[in-house]
């Protein structure tokens, strides 16, 4: 439906350029939820406000149903935004906020109304139709700059960062709701998150960004098992990377050898980077496939569910562990004990030895 | 348990002593700089006019009567005074018009003033301000160098051919009206520079992403949020220019006169005080009027629903 080839962003001239997108290229499907995934100033505001029409892009082309919006107007565009500030009208009652885009779309006061009673009901906020925006709790004024976002139907929504402004309990409370309403109305949503376990549970697909540039576009589940580099590897979840050797089908660590998990086509022989989650990493003799070392422990932190247990290898690399914590039995390891650890061949990930 | 609140009732009225003496330099301040001065002139407004100025301690109405009516002198008919009430109207007219015209040229300053780089803002807003450290008299006679018989717009006219004769624009209600205006046009740009600045911009783009074309955010987003702005301004530049003297003194001599002129006049060769000090609480009036208009305007805003 969205379809973004080679957009690129250029804020000023000269010696003075800031590239905030480099040639982004990607396809949106009708009704899907998609993420934008990135640290603060990796460009998602900015891909988001070429979308919605507030700046002209430096190249490229935006096609929204087969037509090239790239220079339309924002209020010619059929896609709506809600702001990371709200931008709620302050000196409008909720209501008048909600009816806004109806109105200025001239019509008739009888639609309007009825569309802003449905708006207020779809986001739990009748009872405050007449009060001022301005007098507003923040989840409140969430909901209305959602309401008014959706009120125009647009064909596309776009959020920027919605939930940031939101305490912990609040912003939980927000994603469901969120969700409930993209799956209640079928629309497509942009959803902008520098927070990737809020990108893991709401999204259908994510787009990771990293200075201007996409890292990689899958669903969440594809994202975490299978990052296509290290700063996807390092930005999903929590990963260890080590130092490794690829020669002839085989992958060694430390002196360790094993099959090179499926998938990782052996292009050329030489040093790569080994990705494995704390979660995959096994303290013991672990499956016959397995790559084993043996690690240095040197703190344990206690979550609750599980415990971390920091190591290091002989050589020196750092690498954590993520036990689940039994019901019985005693500590797992104590600090400054020799352990046997195993990698699992399965659980190894191989990422372009890139960006140390 | 009864003493309790009266020990506190005695704290309390102990606190109230303590603030009155606290407060007694201001108020004496108040007392002798502004309310005094009032009753003096509201006093004198009641008197008899001296032969040579001052008053003579004898009640009269005479002074509030020729606010607006004059005796003949050989028969004693009444009539209303043609020349003050074209004074009047005059003051009140040119006032508006001041403050319309200001607010034409002042509104689109302060917007491209209030939406330049911050570092910008501070330039213009300096050079806005310039009139400000300039004595009055000589801005005044600046404009009048522009539209006097040889100034500066005559002789470009005649130069260009578009006209065959100086036009005759000094001593007119015109210039009066480009003089005040000129002169009170930073007073309408300060305020609404001010709230032009801190009218979020991102509102507007909210505007426009709901299918808002520009003039519907103007009307519907960006006035009702520059309003005050708009108002102070108006009445900034209203209220002086109804009591303006240097200004239609200089740039409309005896033809054009307004309020502050004829006050002025009561006090020098016209000798009569009661009828200055008449006119002068008028005016004070006519400024009430515009400032309780002013509260209302601004104050109604919280109340009424807006569109
Ligand atoms: N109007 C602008 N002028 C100059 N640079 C800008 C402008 N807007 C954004 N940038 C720059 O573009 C980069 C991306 O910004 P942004 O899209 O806001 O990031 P994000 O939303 O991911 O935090 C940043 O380096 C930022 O400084
Ligand atoms: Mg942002």
């Amino acid at each position: 439906m969205l379809d973004i080839r080679d957009l690129t962003k250029q804020f000023g001239k000269g010696d003075s350029a800031v590239t905030a997108l480099h040639q982004v290229s990607l396809s949106i499907a009708e009704g899907e939820f998609f993420t934008l995934l990135g640290p603060s100033g990796c460009g998602k505001t900015t891909l988001l406000r070429l979308i919605a029409g507030f700046e002209p892009p430096s190249g490229g082309a935006l096609v929204l149903d087969g037509k090239d919006i790239a220079l339309m107007p924002p209020n010619q565009r059929p896609v709506n935004t809600v702001f990371q500030s709200y931008a709620l009208f302050p000196h409008m009652t909720v209501a008048q906020n909600v009816g806004f885009a109806l109105e200025a779309q001239g019509r008739p006061k009888a639609e309007v109304a009825r569309v802003v009673e449905k708006m207020l009901a779809l986001v739990q906020m009748t009872h405050l139709r007449d009060r001022k925006s301005a007098a507003l709790s923040g989840g409140q004024q969430q909901r209305v700059a959602l309401a008014r976002a959706l009120a125009p139907q647009p064909r596309i929504l776009l959020l920027d960062e919605p939930l940031s402004a939101l305490d912990m309990k609040l912003r939980k409370e927000m994603q469901v709701e969120l969700k409930r309403l993209q799956q209640e109305t079928g629309l497509t949503f942009i959803f902008v998150t520098h927070d990737q376990e809020e990108a893991l549970t709401m999204s259908d697909r994510i787009a990771v960004m990293n200075g201007g540039r996409l890292q990689q576009i899958a669903s969440p589940r594809e994202l975490y098992d299978l990052p296509e580099n290290r700063f996807v590897a390092s930005f999903i979840g929590e990963s260890n990377f080590l130092m490794a050797q690829k020669l002839a089908g085989m992958i060694e660590i430390e002196g360790s050898k094993t099959a090179l998990p499926s998938g990782f086509a052996a292009a050329y022989d030489g040093p790569v980077i080994v990705m494995i989650r704390p979660e995959h990493v096994v303290l013991g003799q672990g499956p016959s496939d397995a790559i084993r070392l043996t690690a240095q422990v040197e703190r344990l932190v206690y979550f609750g569910t599980d415990t971390h247990i920091h190591m290091r290898l002989r050589d020196g690399t750092p690498l954590v562990a993520r036990v689940q914590n039994a019901l019985r039995g005693g500590a797992i390891a104590k600090v400054g004990d020799s352990v046997p650890v195993a990698f699992p061949q399965d659980a190894l990930r191989l990422l372009p030895d890139t960006e140390a | 348990m009864g003493e309790a609140p009266n020990t506190e009732r005695d704290a309390q009225n102990a606190d109230a002593r303590q603030r009155w003496r606290l407060a007694l330099p201001a108020v004496t301040i108040i007392m002798v700089f502004s309310i005094l001065p009032l009753i003096v002139v509201v006093l004198y407004s009641v008197l008899t006019p001296g032969d040579y100025g001052n008053v003579r301690w004898v009640f009269s109405t005479e002074g509030w009567f020729s606010v607006l009516f004059e005796r003949d002198i050989f028969d004693d008919t009444l009539s209303l005074s043609d020349a003050h009430l074209t004074i009047l109207a005059r003051s009140v007219g040119l006032s508006l018009l001041t403050t319309a015209l200001t607010l034409i040229f002042g509104v689109p300053t302060a917007w491209f003033i209030a939406t330049r780089p911050p570092a910008a803002r501070a330039f213009w807003l300096f050079l806005v301000t310039i009139p400000f450290w300039t004595n009055l008299l000589v801005r005044t006679i600046a404009v009048q160098e522009m539209i006097r018989s040889e100034g500066v717009f005559n002789r470009l006219f005649l130069w260009l051919g578009l006209i065959d004769q100086p036009i005759q624009m000094m001593f007119t209600n015109f210039a009066v009206l480009l003089g005040m205006a000129y002169v009170f046009l930073p007073l309408m740009v300060l305020p609404v520079f001010a709230a032009v600045e801190k009218f979020d911009f991102r509102l507007a783009e909210a505007g426009y992403d709901l299918y808002a074309s520009r003039l519907f955010c103007l009307r519907k987003v960006i006035l009702p949020l520059v309003r005050p702005g708009i108002i102070a301004g108006s009445i900034l530049v209203f209220v002086p220019s109804l009591g303006a003297y240097v200004t239609p003194r200089i740039m409309g001599g005896g033809k054009s006169m307004m309020l502050g002129n004829l006050i002025e006049m009561q006090f020098g060769q016209g000798r009569n005080w009661p009828l200055g000090a008449a006119l002068s609480i008028t005016l004070t009036l006519l400024v009430l009027i515009a400032l309780i208009y002013y509260t209302r305007l601004t104050s109604g805003r919280q109340g009424r629903s807006h569109g």
